[in-house]
């Protein structure tokens, strides 16, 4: 919030002396929303960029308070501020086509980062396909379960893109499975909180009959854990499985209690600003981040691919300890 | 009690409604009255009688559909479930009682529970420099930041005569926000096991929240039902020109109500942490709501002067048996919702029909 605070003022104090100011790439970063941890590295991973550093970028980022009208205001601002180019991750799939269709109108070229939209005027899009990662976590609990048993699936809100796209996942590998039963699956809105309570109500309602927990994230896996405690239960008799790589869900990787799998936010920003100030520069630029070396899955390909997949990375014992490094 | 029954001596021309406040009075003394009064305090029985009996029939009906409803484990769980709304929710029948309504309490949740858990983490980096320290001193700034925002609330609402709806939702807000400040919107992870106690541990086999949930409840019924002060929050909310008029200090006593209400929100907010193992910037959003639903439910007035602390804790544990029933039968959130929306339209018109009916 204090970064955000800062980024805006500079950028009145920029609006104020543009003169001064006409050599810089003016890019917009418009995340929908900065509340919670994933999209707090994403923005800070977009400041440590080698082009925002070195000065040859001025970003600013503005907060999309989880509001799909909000971002729209912004764009139309951006486009009034003649940014050069935007970096868009919207809060909804079929909102955020307006704001694309803005941004277009004004010849302002939006890269998409980490969120989906629906919308052909998109210039190139950097995101982790959820649907992998859903498949990914649900096999992972159903090859440590031996293909038998019972899981239990905690979902995210019902109608976010993650939580179809990842639900589409699960099912791909459970489909695999069919002597493994889903005794319940319900949503608990990406909350600790409400998972708890509901996974706390599941260990009563089936007894010593739940063997596997897919949740679609990691904050919902860490609340199904603290119930499986609370209740006094060993947690070595559950397989729990998380999506994020969230700090919290890394320690309880490293304790042994779960497995996460890493959406990279940091590279995800990152890739999205390398092709931000490729389309401000129309083409005459050579990406800085180290991103690209780091996935050679993902290569860079004069930057004229229309998507660009980030890899999912399991979080392992080994790995995590680095992982846990990256997090202060 | 010659003393406080003096303070009622201006009562003609009260109207109905402060009629009613002095037989709630009646009924928690136990106080013989006239007739007039004995047909309002029947009616009034009825209908707190009828939340209860609805309560009755929704855990025998449970209790039928679910051969795990009513084990010692599920009861203990619906009850530790029900416990950091029904702190809230207590918090809120003294503001409601006065004709105000605190909606800042799901952000003083939030902000108490990060800024305590900053002062009992044993993580290197979320807590602040020598943390973790002992868990009476976490818990106690715990405390005075929810005193400090009910504070700050009460004092906008009972100084400066701002409505509490437009007081209490700036502080939502503003809550919100340094809660995001403070913890740089990052959780605050590995509290220290003798902070968690008391959201996982246990008295004499009673989970400590519920015990806690039980400890809040018998003080705000003494409050409310035995001194002074209880008496003068009727009052002000049934009507607060007789008050004014009878020598009570309307501004302290509406100041005091926030205060409370704000003081038992940061004991939720470290409720919910201890409970979670991890205190959340993203906590206690639209537990207002859950909060004002108990109240309703539970037969409080939103008018002010009449309700019970009784009624509250019946309204919060129906909330509690219906989420943990409807999810043992495995029925969709969604329905829960549903219900909680019928219950408290359909509490209201009771309330309206007992103001405004015959």
């Amino acid at each position: 919030m204090k970064r955000l605070m800062i980024a805006l003022a500079s950028a009145t104090a920029l609006l104020a002396s543009s003169a001064m100011a006409q050599e810089k790439i003016k890019i917009g970063a418009a995340p929908y929303g900065l509340n919670a941890e994933f999209m707090q590295i994403w923005a800070a991973a977009l400041q440590e960029h080698p082009a925002v550093k070195s000065g040859e970028v001025e970003l600013t980022v503005f907060d999309g308070r989880y509001d799909a009208l909000v971002q729209q205001d912004q764009f139309k601002t951006m486009a009034t501020q003649k940014y050069n180019a935007i970096i868009f991750a919207p809060i909804d799939v079929d909102a955020g086509a307006a704001a694309v269709q803005t941004a277009a109108d004004a010849g302002i070229p939006v890269i998409g980062s980490n969120t989906r939209v629906n919308s052909d005027l998109l210039t190139s899009y950097v995101g982790s396909d959820d649907t992998i990662s859903g498949y990914m976590e649900a096999k992972t609990v159903l090859d440590k379960i031996g293909c038998k048993g019972n899981v239990v699936i905690l979902e995210g809100p019902i109608g976010q893109s993650a939580q179809i796209s990842r639900l589409e996942g699960n099912k791909k590998a459970l489909a695999e499975c069919p002597d493994v039963k889903i005794l319940e699956d319900q949503t608990a809105n990406w909350s600790r909180a409400e998972a708890q309570t509901l996974m706390e109500n599941w260990l009563t309602a089936h007894p010593n009959q739940i063997n596997g927990v897919i949740g679609q994230n990691d904050e919902m896996a860490l609340g199904a854990i603290e119930a499986i405690k609370a209740a006094g239960l060993d947690l070595k008799s559950f397989t729990i499985a998380g999506i994020d790589g969230i700090t919290d869900a890394l320690h309880a990787v490293k304790a042994g209690e779960m497995t996460s799998i890493l959406q990279d936010a940091r590279a995800q920003a990152q890739g999205a600003l390398d092709l931000a100030i490729f389309a401000a520069k129309k083409g005459d630029y050579k990406p800085q981040s180290d991103i690209w070396a780091t996935y050679k899955d993902m290569p860079w390909k004069d930057g004229k691919e229309k998507i660009y997949n980030v890899p999912w990375t399991p979080v392992t014992a080994e790995n995590v300890d680095q992982l846990l490094a990256t997090r202060k | 009690m010659p003393s406080r029954s003096s303070i009622y001596q201006p009562e003609e021309g009260k109207g109905v409604r402060s009629m009613a406040e002095e037989s709630v009075m009646s009924v928690g003394d136990n106080k013989s009255a006239n007739g007039w009064f004995g047909s309002e305090q029947r009616r009034l029985l009825i209908q707190e009688y009828g939340i209860f009996l609805a309560f009755v029939i929704l855990v025998a009906v449970l209790s039928v559909s679910n051969e795990f409803f009513l084990t010692a484990g599920n009861i203990s769980n619906v009850l530790l479930q029900t416990s950091i709304n029904g702190v809230l929710a207590i918090g809120m029948t003294f503001v409601i009682l006065t004709r105000g309504i605190d909606l800042s309490v799901g952000s003083v949740v939030a902000l108490a529970g990060i800024v305590s858990a900053s002062f009992v983490t044993s993580s290197a980096t979320a807590g602040i420099s020598g943390a973790p320290y002992p868990v009476a001193l976490g818990l106690g700034i715990g405390l005075l930041v929810g005193i400090a925002c009910g504070a700050v609330s009460g004092v906008i609402v009972s100084r400066f005569s701002v409505p509490a709806f437009v007081a209490t939702l700036g502080m939502l807000s503003a809550a919100r926000g340094m809660t995001l400040i403070y913890g740089g919107g990052r959780p605050v992870p590995a509290l220290t096991p003798a902070f968690r106690w008391i959201g996982t541990g246990n008295i004499l086999g009673i989970p400590a929240p519920v015990v806690i949930l039980a400890v809040v409840f018998a003080v705000s019924w003494w409050i409310l039902n035995r001194t002074r002060f209880g008496r003068y929050i009727y009052a002000v909310g049934g009507n607060p020109h007789a008050a004014r008029t009878s020598g009570i200090n309307i501004t302290r006593t509406q100041f005091a109500v926030y205060v409370i209400s704000g003081s038992l929100a940061g004991l939720a907010g470290m409720l919910l942490s201890a409970r979670t193992g991890s205190a959340l910037p993203q906590a206690g959003i639209a537990y207002e709501l859950d909060a004002i639903a108990a109240v309703v439910i539970g037969g409080t007035s939103l008018s002010g002067g009449v309700g019970r602390v009784t009624g509250t804790l019946i309204g919060a544990l129906i909330i509690g048996v219906m989420n943990n029933g409807l999810d043992l039968m495995g029925i969709q959130s969604y329905y829960q919702q549903v219900l909680k929306g019928a219950l408290i339209v359909g509490a209201v018109m009771l309330d309206q029909k007992r103001n405004y009916g015959a």
